[in-house]
This record gives structure tokens, sequence and C-alpha cells, in this order.
């Protein structure tokens, strides 16, 4: 049994702590909050507590889960393992890679497990497309495209429109699709990106990325926060044996038509779909289970920095116009 | 009177439907097919045949017919000479795009036109779609404020022969497939591309030529848009392939895909499932606005420059591949 602390009380804390209620093997013992007043509201409708500092929270639980605005990501987990703890950190791990580098440095002394959570690795449809890919199902990829994204998210103290915090949609939303890519298809030789992020528009962003893969392979990736139409997910994967296509408008068992609908919207988008198993328990089951088995998840801390190392060379093109190469490739 | 139109070569396959539609123009008594000329002779009579008109042996034969106009699908590095044959025979020239494969050959026939006092139109079909009107009506009318941002594809399958041989078709997937989105975006905008960033392969085919390209174009009015231009679709595809418009404004964001409406054939007998496309045909519109433009003496609505600043693109697109670099436009003559 793990006991379990999770930071940050917004949708994404929210949607963890209800993981945990799921799973036998862990037990959600509370809440840090910086926003004491809201924690308070959000504990009980999972039967935890709130914890009055971060300290007292480490004091309390054999692993921390953190859902906190990316730039307090550091902070966050080099208290965690000098305490000893693991760690399971949203995506993106950092703001910048030297505070990934850090991450990684304390945490392999320490011998404590940090894992990002790239729970796109834990959706149904984009496991079963790389099982496809990696199956030979459209011969050799040459041309994939990913688009991601839908109304501006809103969230507190509209962290997500403060770049120096966010990253904009490059860092903060498309990471998933840079992270799946490198898992599906390999390494990244070069980034070409143009944005919207540095014409400071209200609330409006978007960016198209064009990656150049180490196998040959062509990518590109739509990051939207400029769709007042909903939140969407597609992807197209063609090779020179056939073509897998998923499109989230096109894959909805359920169609509901209310004739008092209001208004939506608050919060992170996120993807939706009713499934027995939810992708963000089986994440979280499977960090569970590699730290109680003592092994490794499949999600290394390196894996979340080279996601982080992609969008800020998509952020880094888009701001200079330059094509950037990885990592000191040609 | 209806106008005399003659067709230079069907080795575009694109010649058969516009060959179709100056048929009904002429059964309304708007326009006359008067023949075929074509390097193909066996090729020529044949489709001559088949629309009911005259096989002329030589190109040169076709201009002395009495003809007012040309529509020439030839292979993209010959719409060079025969545009001047028809020019300097005084027949206005509709020529399939790319317009050409270098950028000498395009000013040459835009030159060529004008001494010669006839008018040379690019063949844009896309700028006929109902669903183009309309996205084109919305921006003008600021419906989406101020346009940011264009996510285009215009994506089919490797059509063999001569498209790629790239002595006969300047290039690939990038040559064929770029010029479409890349007018419809100057269109829009009303701005030109000032700078492009291509990464091109031959990941489908892995051939001596391009089938891979992903453009990205910068506009002088800070737009930017990419533009998928691959052969990818599969061979099992139902359909020939697609083109996408995705405009981001300020105000809101429309989406077009401009063959969409279509109705799923699900075909045990060939053992295939196929879109049936029932939209409106927008080679109609290119020929009618053709024939229509001669007619009257009017200036064509799409010209050869229209074509050359596409076709540009595509000759940039290649250059930036090359290089690992965006280019700037316009390029050097």
């Amino acid at each position: 049994m793990l006991k379990v602390g999770i930071v940050g009380t917004g949708t994404m804390g929210r949607t963890h702590a209800a993981a945990y209620t799921k799973l036998p093997s862990a037990q959600l013992v509370g809440f840090y909050d910086a926003d004491q007043a809201f924690a308070g509201r959000v504990a009980p409708q999972f039967g935890a507590k709130v914890f009055e500092s971060y300290d007292a929270l480490l004091q309390q639980v054999d692993m921390v889960d953190l859902c906190t605005p990316t730039p307090t990501h550091l902070d966050l987990v080099l208290k965690a393992v000098s305490a000893g703890k693991h760690i399971l950190c949203e995506k993106p791990l950092g703001r910048t890679l030297e505070q990934c580098e850090q991450m990684i440095e304390a945490t392999s002394k320490a011998g404590v497990t940090l894992m990002p959570a790239q729970v796109l690795r834990f959706f149904p449809e984009f496991k079963q497309a790389r099982d496809l890919v990696l199956a030979g199902a459209v011969g050799k990829p040459a041309a994939i495209r990913t688009r991601r994204g839908g109304p501006y998210p809103r969230a507190v103290n509209d962290w997500y429109a403060d770049f120096e915090q966010s990253g904009g949609p490059i860092l903060d939303m498309v990471i998933h699709d840079f992270d799946w890519l490198r898992w599906t298809f390999g390494e990244v030789e070069r980034v070409f990106a143009k944005a919207l992020t540095f014409k400071k528009l209200d609330h409006i962003d978007y960016a198209l990325i064009t990656l150049r893969l180490k196998s040959g392979a062509i990518a590109h990736v739509e990051a939207n926060w400029a769709d007042p139409g909903g939140f969407k997910v597609d992807f197209e994967i063609a090779g020179d044996a056939g073509m897998i296509a998923f499109d989230s408008r096109l894959a909805m068992p359920l169609t509901v038509a209310k004739q008092d609908a209001g208004g939506g919207g608050g919060g992170v988008a996120m993807p939706e779909s009713p499934l027995a198993e939810d992708p963000y328990t089986l994440e979280i089951q499977h960090f569970v289970d590699s730290v109680l088995a003592g092994q490794k998840p499949s999600i290394s801390a390196e894996d979340g920095m080279k996601a982080v190392e992609i969008a800020l060379a998509a952020i880094e093109s888009a701001r200079t116009g330059k094509v950037i190469r990885l990592g000191g490739g040609a | 009177m209806a106008v005399r139109i003659g067709m230079m070569s069907f080795a575009h396959m694109h010649a058969y439907s516009y060959a179709h539609w100056v048929k009904q123009l002429e059964a309304q008594g708007k326009a006359v097919l008067v023949g075929v000329a074509d390097d193909d002779a066996q090729r020529g009579q044949q489709v001559a045949q088949h629309y009911e008109t005259r096989f002329f042996p030589s190109y040169e034969a076709l201009l002395d017919a009495g003809v007012d106009a040309v529509i020439i699908c030839s292979e993209n590095i010959k719409h060079r000479p025969l545009t001047e044959m028809a020019a300097k025979a005084g027949k206005h020239v509709l020529c399939e795009k790319p317009l050409a494969t270098t950028k000498a050959d395009g000013k040459a026939m835009i030159e060529i036109c004008r001494t010669n006092g006839v008018q040379l139109m690019t063949a844009f079909p896309c700028r006929f779609s109902p669903s183009y009107i309309r996205l084109k009506q919305m921006v003008q009318d600021s419906e989406l404020g101020e346009v940011l941002a264009i996510r285009g594809t215009n994506r089919g399958r490797n059509p063999g022969g001569w498209f790629i041989v790239p002595e006969l078709s300047g290039g690939g997937a990038v040559i064929d497939h770029t010029v479409h989105v890349t007018d419809l975006c100057r269109d829009l905008l009303g701005s030109e591309v000032v700078e492009v960033y291509a990464e091109i392969g031959n990941g489908f085919c892995h051939g001596n030529f391009d089938d891979t390209g992903m453009l990205t174009l910068t506009f002088a009015n800070d737009v930017f848009a990419t533009l998928d231009s691959s052969w990818s679709r599969p061979k099992v595809f139902p359909t020939w392939g697609d083109v996408t418009l995705q405009v981001v404004g300020t105000k809101g964001l429309v989406y077009m895909d401009m063959f969409a409406q279509n109705s799923t054939l699900y075909d045990d007998l060939n053992m295939r499932i196929t879109l049936e496309h029932w939209g409106s045909s927008i080679d109609l519109g290119l020929v009618s606005a053709f024939v229509q433009s001669v007619q009257e003496g009017k200036p064509v609505p799409i010209t050869g420059e229209d074509g050359l600043a596409a076709a540009e693109v595509a000759f940039a697109a290649y250059e930036s591949a090359k290089r690992g670099e965006p280019v700037k436009l316009p390029l050097p003559d």
C-alpha cells in the first residue's frame, strides 16, 4: 500500500485523485494547495485531508503527485527527493532543460523514482497506433500529422496565459504529441515552427510545427488554443504500405443533445471517452505498481526532458524564424 | 458567338474533365470543341472520337483551324512551348497548373501572351468551389476577425507516368500539389508569400522524385500557413485525396474540407469502399469563367501572374529543402 499526497487541486489534481480512489494498492492521504480554501472544498470529495504545508504532507506519504503549474515542479521535486519520496510529476516535467536536468540528477542520486505524467502513452488510441506501427501495419512511416486543441484553457490565476509559466500550447499541450512521436517513431533531428505565441493576442494561441525525424519521416503537429468549437484530437500516420487515421470527433460512441443546454467552459480541456479503464488510472496504476515492485516505470525522467527539449526547440524556432537542430544532430 | 476551343494535349488527366465541360457548354451554345491535338497521336485520336470532335495531326493544324482559345494539358515542361505557339497564333490560353517548372519559363509565357494581345489563365479550379467562395466571403465580411494562420492540405496519390519523371514534371508531389492551396491562400489573404520552408521526402515511393512535402509559408501580412502536398493517400483510400483549409482568425476558426460532399459506396462487386462525390463541379466553374472572359473580352479571373506566384512557392520549397533553411521570396530571376 502506497500512501499518496497530491499537490494542486485543479483539474488534473482532481482527475488524479479520482484515479487513486480506484486503486487498492494506493491510499490518497491528502492534498496540499497554496489555495487552502479551495483545497478544503476539494479534499472531502475524495475522503482526504488538506495539509497546511507541503512539508507536512511529505511527512505523511510515500509518494507525491505534482499537479501544479510547470515552473513550480523543480522546487517540489527537490523537496520530495530530500524527504526520500517518489514523484509522479505532471507534464511538462520542467519549464527549462536545466530544471529537468536538476530533477534527474537529484532523483538518481537519491534513488527515488520520478515519472513524468506523459499520459498519452496510456490512451488506447495512441498506444494502439504505436503497436500497429511497430508491427509494420503501415510499412515504413513517411508522413505523420497530429492535431490537438480547442478553446483557450482557463485556470487559476489564468496561468496558462502567462508564457513564462506555461510555455504556451507548444510546451504545455503538444508536448503530449512530441513524447508520443518520439516513443513511436524515434528521435527528432530538426524542428521548424510558426506560432502566434509572441504576438501577445488576447487568449488566442496557435502553432504549426514541422519535425524531421532521424528515421527520415516528416511530422506535422498542430497546437490549437484558438478553436472555440471544442477540444479535438486527431492523428494520421501514413507509411509506404498503409495509413492509420484517428479523429476524436468520429470516435464518439455517445452523442447527447439537451433541450436546456447552457454554456460550458472552464478548466483545462481534456480528451474524454467512456472507457472501462480510463487512461489516467492506467498511468497512475503503472506508477504505483512500479514503485511497489521496485522497478523503473516505462516513462523515464529523461523521456520527460526529451519532450521538453523538442517543445523548447519549437518555441525557439517560432521566436527566431530559424531551423533548430536537436542534440547536435546534422 | 460561341467560343471556339482547341485542346492541346491530354497528357494531364484534368484534360478529360475540361473537355467534358466544354462539350456541355457546346450544348448550351456557349462554346465549341473544335478539336484535339496531341503528341500522343493514338491518345489524341481516342479522345477526339470519345468527345465527337476532330483530331488534328499537329498543334499547328489545330491552331490553323479557326480556334479562339486553347486549353493546354501537356506535361508541365511543355506548357511554355505550347503557350508560345498558341500566343503567336493569337489564341487565348487556359494552361493547366503548375504554370511552369521554372521562373524563367513562367515569365516568358506571361510576356509572350502580353505582346501578342492574348489572355493567359491558370487552371486553378478550386477558386470556383462553392465552399471556398463561402469561406472567402466570411473572411471578407470579417466574420473571423483578422486572419492569423492557415493550415492547408492537398494530398493525393502518386499519379505515376510523366508526373514522376522530373525532366517532364519539374519535380514530384511538391510541384504537383503546392500550387492549388497556395493560390487559395494568396487569394484569400490578398498578400504574397515572402518566405518558404519545406521538409521534402520520398518515403512513400522511394523513387528519384519527391512524394512528401510539408511546407511552411509566411505571407507579407505576417500570416503563416502550412501546406501538406504529399502523395500520402494509400492505394485503398476511398477517394483521390483532399483539399482542406483551416483558417484561424481573432474571432473564430473555419475549417473547409472542399470535397467532403460525398456518399459512401460499399461495393461488394469490386471489394472496395469509395466516396462518391456529389458536390458541384469546380471544373465547370473554371471552364465557364475562361469561356466567358474570352467571349466578353474581359480579363480572366486567374492570371498567368497568379499561376507563376503559386509555382514560385514550389520552386522555393525545393530550394529550401536543398539548403535546409527558409528561403525568401521573390526568388531571383
